[in-house]
């Protein structure tokens, strides 16, 4: 047992650390500019503007140490936005399951950030129990195409989104789960309707979809007809491990320390306050157990074994850790975390604060409630199964 | 980076996981735990025979050069097991403060008997009013010639009963609570002015009260430097931890995994009990604590071989931790055994019990929180 990096690692931790400071963007500079020449720089590095894409599609084939260093190393430095639906959702499908066409028709726009993608999952009456969708698609007489009809809904980004991946109702004679097919379109044209849902932080990022009589070429398609929920299904689990953020959270205490030192209180300031300061205590110490279940996931990992069941509660415990710091936050506002609107009053951080908070209690819900996590791991760790009474 | 075990710690692990499914069923360490000395010579002995109790100390001294790692191996499987032998009171506690402050003459007096079982040490460092504050010192060493003369009250002694040298903690200067003044003694349990109230622990080990009236004590027997045994005691009651810690993850994976087992036999309402989501999703949030505790125990441990000034805080996390969960996840075991929890003919309770006691050692869960944040 030891937790040294070796030579190798830390000589790659001073790569990243170089590219991250010489890459950062200038004063005056044009932010779309910045950020298209920063891929291709990271690019030109070996891959590593698609650090999880494997070696043969152009990835740069690290190791699970080398992931670790760079997810640390970037919640710390500030890169370009990215969006994850093309990148880290429909990629890894593309490359499992689509063909060589649409691989080489898809990918390398992905890979450039050109087009954006949105994810065709969640219907109004299929969330947690996702297998249930009702988007129907019907294959045209000449079997040259489908007809999409249906809404999708919690559709993030739609309504910036040049194409869609989307699982549609093919079959419904069987059970759920089978007669599902995966198909991608374009966003922009006629019979599809984009309508905003503003979440309780008061923004827009996700919405509803609806399609009427949209026509999907078959070339569209991936994989099998009817087949498409074996296809998404490999990936919830790899959305639902990459959403711990372990290494952002870190970054986030220490704001949240350094904003409650900032919130006078007596003579002091909020940080001496002991309730504040249990709190803020039990939180670090949980957070710092996460970060050791995750070094224990990977280095299972890195020794070829299949993740271990600590593995399994990293999405929990990182995204309740993701909503304590914010809670938190809001409390350090203490009389001005209910200040709302364009006008800035209060602590720096107070108007943020409430529509941070508000904006996290999605993350236990998205990607897989707490509740079907809880489901999942007694199910296939504690290896409880339902009797058949 | 790895959490590995080497083929020395494996071998460590697999001889003492042997050991523990021989030699303790529930049964057989009931009885034990009932005998006058509340637990087994035998065992003691074989203990030694099996390089157990030379294990953390130094080759030079004739032991086998374990660090704090080795014993954590050790000591999961001891939490399994429920093992009731005095390892943590003469081992790790005397045998640790003998290593590091006992001069040349007093280990090669002492240690050869301490590894091979035939002496057995206790750690005096609590007192009543001080509840966990190692610092907190009201036992009075004086200078009188070549002696020192001890004075005062020491609580809650583990295993004192059967040691043959109490190492003590006592005040030879300073305020009630100064770090500095506090000095370490090695005193013989029959010397002349020493008086036990002996009596059991909840969970089936052995403790004592003691009173000291006058004792003389020679120079030396002073480990480390007069006025500097704080370090030491530190450094000890560290070491205590981290073996605690790991005995209290043993006891977790055992009362975590009972649990799911008997979920899934224990049939009402027509149904297997783990048929029951609610109870489910407990057992889930159990097993979640139990390996965040364990992660906290790796933590804690690495980080104090690496590094001893720099692992204290992260001590205190697991502390908290293993206090807190610990306790949630005994209850819990308590609670879905339904009526067979709480009698003692079940393991669980006894398990729960000794979890109990860790919490109450060396600060409890709100204690560590406190020291943690501060």
């Amino acid at each position: 047992m030891d937790i040294e990096l070796s030579a190798e690692d830390l000589a790659f931790r001073g790569e990243v650390r170089q590219f991250f400071q010489d890459n950062q963007m200038k004063p005056g500079e044009d932010y779309m500019q910045w950020r298209q020449d920063w891929f291709g720089k990271a690019r030109e590095k070996g891959g590593w503007d698609v650090p999880k894409w494997p070696v043969e599609f152009g990835g740069p084939g690290w190791s699970p140490t080398q992931h670790y260093i760079w997810e640390q190393e970037t919640a710390r430095a500030t890169l370009p936005f990215d969006l994850p639906f093309g990148l880290s959702m429909l990629a890894p499908i593309l490359m499992a399951y689509g063909n060589e066409e649409q691989q080489q028709r898809f990918l390398p726009e992905i890979r450039e950030r050109k087009v954006n993608w949105c994810q065709g999952y969640s219907e109004p009456g299929a969330g947690s129990d996702l297998a249930n969708l009702k988007c129907k698609a019907e294959l045209s007489e000449d079997g040259s195409h489908y007809i999409v009809n249906g809404s999708k809904i919690w559709t993030t980004a739609a309504h910036i989104a040049d194409w869609i991946f989307c699982l549609t109702r093919t079959d419904d004679s069987g059970i759920k789960q089978q007669g599902i097919t995966f198909l991608l379109f374009p966003m922009k044209q006629d019979g599809i309707e984009v309508k905003p849902i503003i979440t309780l932080g008061g923004s827009h990022s996700v919405n509803t979809v609806h399609f009427t009589d949209v026509k999907v070429p078959v070339e569209n398609r991936i994989g099998e007809e009817g087949q498409g929920w074996t296809y998404a299904k490999g990936l919830l689990q790899h959305e639902r491990t990459g959403l711990a953020g372990l290494s952002r959270s870190i970054v986030a205490l220490e704001g949240l320390k350094e904003k409650a030192r900032s919130v006078p209180r007596g003579n002091g300031t909020l940080m001496d306050d002991p309730g504040f300061r249990a709190k803020v205590a039990e939180l670090e110490i949980d957070l710092m157990a996460s970060e050791y279940t995750e070094l224990r996931s990977l280095a299972s990992a890195a020794a070829g074994a299949a993740p271990g069941p600590e593995s399994s509660i990293l999405k929990l415990k990182g995204t309740e850790i993701q909503q304590r710091i914010q809670k938190l936050t809001v409390e350090a506002s203490g009389i001005y975390a209910p200040a709302w609107g364009p006008q800035q009053v209060g602590f720096s951080f107070s108007k943020g604060g409430m529509s941070g908070y508000l904006a996290s209690r999605a993350y236990t819900i998205y990607g897989g409630a707490s509740e079907v996590q809880r489901d999942v791991i007694a199910k296939n760790v504690l290896g409880i199964k339902r009797s058949s009474k | 980076m790895n959490f590995a075990l080497t083929d020395e710690q494996r071998m460590i692990q697999e001889s003492v996981e042997q050991f523990v499914n021989d030699s303790y069923d529930l049964e057989s360490r009931i009885a034990l735990s009932n005998s006058d000395q509340g637990f087994s010579s035998e065992y003691w002995q074989a203990m030694a025979e099996l390089g157990w109790l030379a294990l953390p100390f130094e080759e030079a001294d004739g032991g086998f050069g374990g660090n704090q790692i080795d014993v954590m191996v050790l000591m999961e499987q001891f939490g399994r097991g429920l093992v009731l032998e005095p390892y943590l009171a003469s081992v790790i506690m005397g045998g640790g403060a003998l290593k590091r402050g006992g001069s040349e003459a007093l280990k090669t007096e002492m240690l050869p008997g301490v590894f091979d079982g035939s002496r057995q040490l206790a750690f005096a460092y609590a007192e009543q009013q001080a509840r966990f504050d190692l610092d907190d010192v009201t036992t009075t060493a004086r200078k009188d010639g070549e002696h020192f003369v001890l004075n005062g009250h020491k609580s809650m002694v583990q295993h004192a009963a059967s040691a043959h040298q109490v190492v003590v903690s006592a005040r030879t200067s300073g305020g009630q609570v100064d770090r500095g003044g506090i000095t370490l003694f090695l005193v013989d349990a029959d010397a002349a002015g020493i008086s036990r109230e002996d009596f059991p622990t909840v969970d089936g080990l052995r403790a004592s009260e003691i009173a000291f009236k006058d004792v003389k004590v020679g120079a030396d027997r002073v480990l480390g430097e007069v006025d500097q045994g704080f370090a030491i005691l530190q450094a000890v009651a560290n070491d205590a931890m981290l073996a605690l810690g790991a005995e209290a993850v043993g006891a977790m994976e055992v009362l975590y995994k009972d649990t799911v087992a008997y979920t899934q036999e224990r049939e009402q309402f027509d149904h297997p009990l783990s048929d029951f989501q609610v109870l489910q999703h407990r057992m889930v949030d159990m097993f979640m604590e139990y390996e965040q505790c364990r992660s906290l125990l790796y933590r804690a441990t690495l980080e104090t071989v690496q590094d001893p000034a720099a692992a204290q805080k992260t001590i205190h996390a697991m502390m908290h931790a293993i206090g807190k969960y610990g306790i949630f996840i005994g209850e819990n075991a308590v609670q879905l055994h339904g009526g067979m929890g709480v009698t003692e003919e079940l393991r669980v309770g006894h398990y729960f019990k000794r979890l109990l006691v860790i919490d109450a050692m060396f600060g409890n869960a709100d204690y560590h929180l406190q020291q943690f944040a501060a």
